[in-house]
């Protein structure tokens, strides 16, 4: 490799990687308390990997199924990048991984974290903390150490020379996030699936048909519930924010490659930047970790204050960092590219908090749809779509004005310079996930501390055990609401940047299928390798006036629109196995309400497993094949339109699901603090159901439809071969 | 011998032997011995010793005994209806809360103190019967009202509990409101407004019948059972203790009732 400060990259996948483990080893040498709460913490462990032995036991028979497909395609018919096959179970597998480590560390660091507990809040938190950061830089390693090995040996195997190798490089590599998406889909929409089919299975019958606390070890699908927290905001995050996190680097890549084709010296230094940011973020990132620390005694505004001073700190370092590396690396246009990256970080907190406005009991929209209570449950329903509905202006004005700032500056204000411009915009994307390594570690911290909440409650620990870990529950739940918010903000960016890298696979399919000359019409061509973004425009007529971009925008809006009803009945579905287990279980020992026999909790996490898998499969069928059948019957123009449209409806559901959803969730809450009448009245009886309608939606549509929008792109650009070869239009 | 109890139920009325400790009993009485229902309890525990023409005690040798499988007899009823006004207050041992899932907490007499204020009060009565009641009373003073033969509307004994009204003790038209679970809040002020404007007139129903069981985290002070001669007070834990000591019940307490 040329360029030195490339090894910035791979050093720092290992330092994560090294740092995970050292939080895991020093995770597991804590204190595990009492036996009780070690059976409660091995019952969720148990339940985790039954789940997610279930989920890999159907995702290699999918993944093999995809092989073979890819494999006729590269090998037989000779559409298809002859690395696919290769990189696509690599992507599944890494990804797969980090959510394993994920799993293992979030559902051992529980126990322990309700083990600090006993002695200090600030312990606790470091515990929790820590171990959510194994997660967020297993997530980093993992991503960043692929993207740079199979650069490495893209680079070393791929011959030739020239600005056309490059781009043929970067692409070739872009390979390895189908399998990291298609991972993400049964990681994001079946972890979604089960975890809430868990948890309204378990109020339904828990809390409102037998009476029972939440988290009472009497209710069977108790442990499946809070093995659903860890199977959605761990594994299920994580395999999305690894597929972003990845996603944007090789977008980046592929499309620093094509705007600097003519200047091989400039283009290495274009594609190895994105990877740099992403190293030297990893590096901060760990050194933000360990600003989080906190006092006994802290409230909850000191535990969300030391948090951010962690992710604030790692940001602004970034940001002070990232003009180094743009500077020493010699970037063309070095300022501007750092203005991308600003736009990036800056876009990235400006969607977390507008989250965080619109869902947090602290402000007024969710304190409204709590006023609504009183009225009944239509006036809390109504409120809560209105709210979710108009907090979708903030993280969309954020993405555009972030999008467009991120082009300007890479462009330098040029508007004609597309592919420098949207080279910025997938610049903004890495500069966003560059601080992935914390934010997703304050993700992960989430289930665990919930998961501590829950084992304290049910090991009936001292009052001031569970007055700590109800401190860091509530602390979790802010994160959890602000990193969905970063999640979609992040996919969507993403997404966006792997739609302006398809044009680039486009171009090396054609060359590959021997389109060396592009027609452009009115009689004028130009050599497929040096015709530029608006030629590629021309010549496949995307325009909006042609119906097959429109036709296809319309298809890609409704797929997203199918695909969120789908999800949102699934939850329905699988709930409804549940509950009817619980009741089983229920009718079948009377000793179980009574306390005197254990419930099956295994039995529950089963049927749960069972129920998502069963019903992740129409979704997941329509994801992937939406862009396969667009792309072989609408051709590129028809692919582009169906992403447009799937990227933007999506994007705007994503945002509307997770914010109502969480505004609910947490308006509930915040009558259940006294407000409106308080626990017991009219008004909560109004908000319990506005949660419950809520959930499916913040946990499985919203979360769903970040993979869609991804899925959706990279699967488009697998399917540029085909698109080129064989379709209609 | 195994030991026999004697129970005093109040949601509904009866008299009724059992084999079961009272928070075996509790749980028995409050989901079923199969635990296919659901449903508050609240009952006192009777002095074994009581004994009166007014009950088929014999029915106690008899009836309560183990059944053929050794397991212990749950319930043998005594009697039903107009029960409470049978039983001497002397006779009451501790009170039991039952929550719908079979919780059981046990509250033991305490000391009443009257605190003799011009507070406004509301009461949630349990029996013999169930209405809401605003009034002017303390609770020592409610039950000499309410038991007063000399009273058009009247009962012979009474149980039942002093619940929170925050602000609105004092300011039934503007006082705050915001943590009261009850239905009807201005129904509510309206009754509790007259009634700061006429104190002479005492006492006025709220709601003829609660919907919603016990509303505990609102219980102030405790529950009461009184009549012309005796009163007896059963102090509620505080919310701390409940939070520490009697956590379990407590959670359950305030499970959100969608029956």
């Amino acid at each position: 490799m040329t360029e030195p400060l490339f090894w910035i990259a791979p050093i720092a996948a290992i330092i994560a990687l090294v740092f995970a483990c050292l939080f895991f080893i020093g995770m597991t040498r804590k204190d595990e308390g009492t036996e009780l709460m070690q059976k409660i913490g091995r019952h969720i462990r148990e339940g985790a990997m039954a789940y997610l032995r279930q989920q890999y036991r159907v995702m290699a028979l999918v993944f093999g199924a995809f092989t073979i497909v890819f494999a006729i395609l590269a090998y037989g018919l000779e559409v298809q990048n002859s690395w696919l096959p290769v990189t696509f179970v690599f992507g599944g597998f890494f990804s797969a991984l980090a959510g394993y480590f994920g799993m293992q560390t979030a559902t051992r660091a529980s126990t322990r974290t309700t083990a600090a507990a006993r002695n200090s809040l600030g312990e606790a938190l470091q515990v929790s903390f820590r171990s959510g950061a194994v997660m967020g830089l297993a997530v980093v390693g993992l991503g960043l150490g692929n993207v740079t090995f199979w650069f490495m040996l893209a680079d070393y195997l791929i011959p030739g020379e020239g600005g056309q190798r490059m781009v043929l490089i970067t692409t070739t590599v872009l390979t390895f996030g189908m399998g990291a998406s298609l991972q993400a889909l049964f990681a994001r929409v079946g972890g979604g699936i089960f975890t809430k089919a868990a948890d309204v299975g378990a109020d339904l019958v828990g809390k409102v048909e037998a009476g029972i606390p939440e988290d009472d070890p009497r209710n069977p699908a108790t442990i499946a519930d809070n093995v659903g927290d860890n199977v959605g905001d761990v594994a299920g995050m994580g395999a999305d924010l690894f597929e972003s996190y990845c996603g944007s680097i090789l977008a980046a890549c592929a499309l620093g490659a094509a705007a600097y084709i003519h200047d091989p010296a400039m283009q290495i230094k274009a594609v190895v930047a994105p990877m740099v940011i992403a190293g030297v973020g990893i590096l901060l990132s760990i050194l933000g970790v360990y600003l989080v620390k906190t006092e006994e005694g802290a409230t909850q505004k000191d535990l969300l204050k030391s948090l951010g001073r962690g992710i604030n700190a790692s940001a602004v370092m970034i940001l002070i960092a990232s003009f180094f590396v743009m500077l020493l690396l010699g970037v063309p246009n070095p300022f501007g590219l750092w203005g991308a990256v600003v736009a990036g970080l800056v876009t990235g907190l400006v969607v977390g908090h507008a989250t965080e406005y619109y869902t947090s009991p602290s402000y007024k929209p969710t304190r409204y749809i709590a006023s609504q209570a009183v009225g009944g449950p239509a006036t809390t329903i109504i409120a809560g779509f209105g709210t979710g509905m108009m907090s979708t202006a903030i993280p969309v004005l954020a993405i555009s004005i972030g999008t467009l700032m991120a082009f300007l500056c890479a462009s330098g204000f040029d508007m004609s310079q597309m592919n420098q411009g949207l080279y910025g915009v997938s610049i903004a994307a890495v500069g966003m996930l560059s601080t992935l390594g914390i934010t997703l570690a304050s993700d992960a911290y989430g289930p665990i501390a919930d998961n501590a909440g829950g084992n304290a409650e049910m090991s009936g620990l001292e009052p001031e055990v569970r007055k700590r870990t109800d401190a860091l529950d509530s602390l979790g739940n802010t994160t959890a609401a602000t990193g969905k918010g970063f999640a979609i903000g992040s996919a969507a960016l993403t997404a966006l940047a792997l739609i302006a890298s398809y044009i680039e696979v486009i171009r090396i399919e054609m060359i590959k299928s021997g389109q060396t000359v592009m027609d452009l019409g009115h009689g004028m061509s130009v050599e497929t390798s040096q015709a530029t973004l608006q030629d590629f425009m021309s010549h496949y007529q995307i325009t909006l006036l042609n119906p097959i971009v429109l036709i296809a925008i319309f298809i890609g809006s409704m797929v997203a629109c199918v695909f969120s009803g789908l999800t949102v009945q699934a939850v329905g579905n699988a709930a409804a196995l549940m509950v009817e287990e619980v009741r089983r279980q229920f009718s079948d020992d009377p000793g179980i309400l009574k306390g005197t026999s254990e419930p099956d909790y295994a039995r529950c996490v089963e049927i749960s497993t069972i129920g998502a898998q069963k019903e992740m499969i129409l979704p997941s069928l329509i994801a992937a094949s939406a862009p396969i059948l667009t792309s072989i019957i609408l051709g590129v123009p028809g692919v582009i339109g169906l992403l447009v449209g799937g990227l933007a409806t999506g994007f705007m559901l994503a945002v509307f699901l997770s914010n109502s959803g969480g505004a609910w969730d947490n308006a509930k809450k915040y009558v259940e603090e006294g407000n409106h009448g308080g626990k017991n009245s009219s008004a909560h009886r109004a908000s319990v159901i506005g949660d419950t309608v809520g959930d499916p939606f913040k946990d499985t549509a919203g979360p769903s439809l970040n993979i869609l929008i991804k899925l959706m792109s990279i699967m488009a650009i697998i399917m540029a071969g085909v698109s080129v070869s064989f379709s209609f239009f | 011998m195994t030991e026999k109890y004697l129970y005093l139920s109040l949601i509904p009325q009866g008299l009724i032997s059992s084999m079961l400790n009272p928070h075996e009993f509790g749980s028995y009485y409050s989901v079923g011995s199969k635990a296919h229902i659901r449903s508050q309890a609240m009952f006192f525990e009777i002095d074994p010793n009581f004994r009166s023409d007014d009950f088929p005690f014999h029915l106690i040798d008899e009836r309560c005994v183990p059944h053929a499988d050794g397991s212990p007899r749950r319930s043998v009823y005594l009697s039903i209806y107009q029960v409470l006004r049978q039983i001497p207050i002397s006779a009451l041992k501790s009170l039991y809360l039952v929550t719908e899932d079979g919780r059981t907490l046990e509250l033991q007499q305490g000391t009443y103190e009257k605190h003799l204020d011009n507070h406004l009060r509301l009461y949630q009565e349990f029996c013999p019967v169930t209405p809401m009641v605003a009034s002017n009373y303390e609770p020592k003073e409610l039950v000499k009202f309410i038991t007063d033969p000399k009273q058009p509307v009247h009962v012979p004994r009474i149980v039942f509990s002093q619940l929170e009204i925050g602000e609105l003790a004092d300011d039934p038209e503007n006082g705050s409101a915001e943590d009261l679970p009850y239905p009807a809040m201005l129904h509510l002020r309206d009754i509790l407004s007259s009634l700061k404007r006429k104190p002479e007139k005492g006492s006025r129903m709220f709601l003829k019948q609660v919907k919603h069981g016990v509303f505990y985290r609102m219980v102030k002070g405790g529950f009461y059972v009184g009549d012309q001669k005796d009163f007896a007070f059963y102090p509620f834990p505080s919310l701390e203790e409940l939070e520490s000591t009697h956590r379990n019940w407590w959670r359950s307490a305030q499970i959100l009732s969608f029956q």
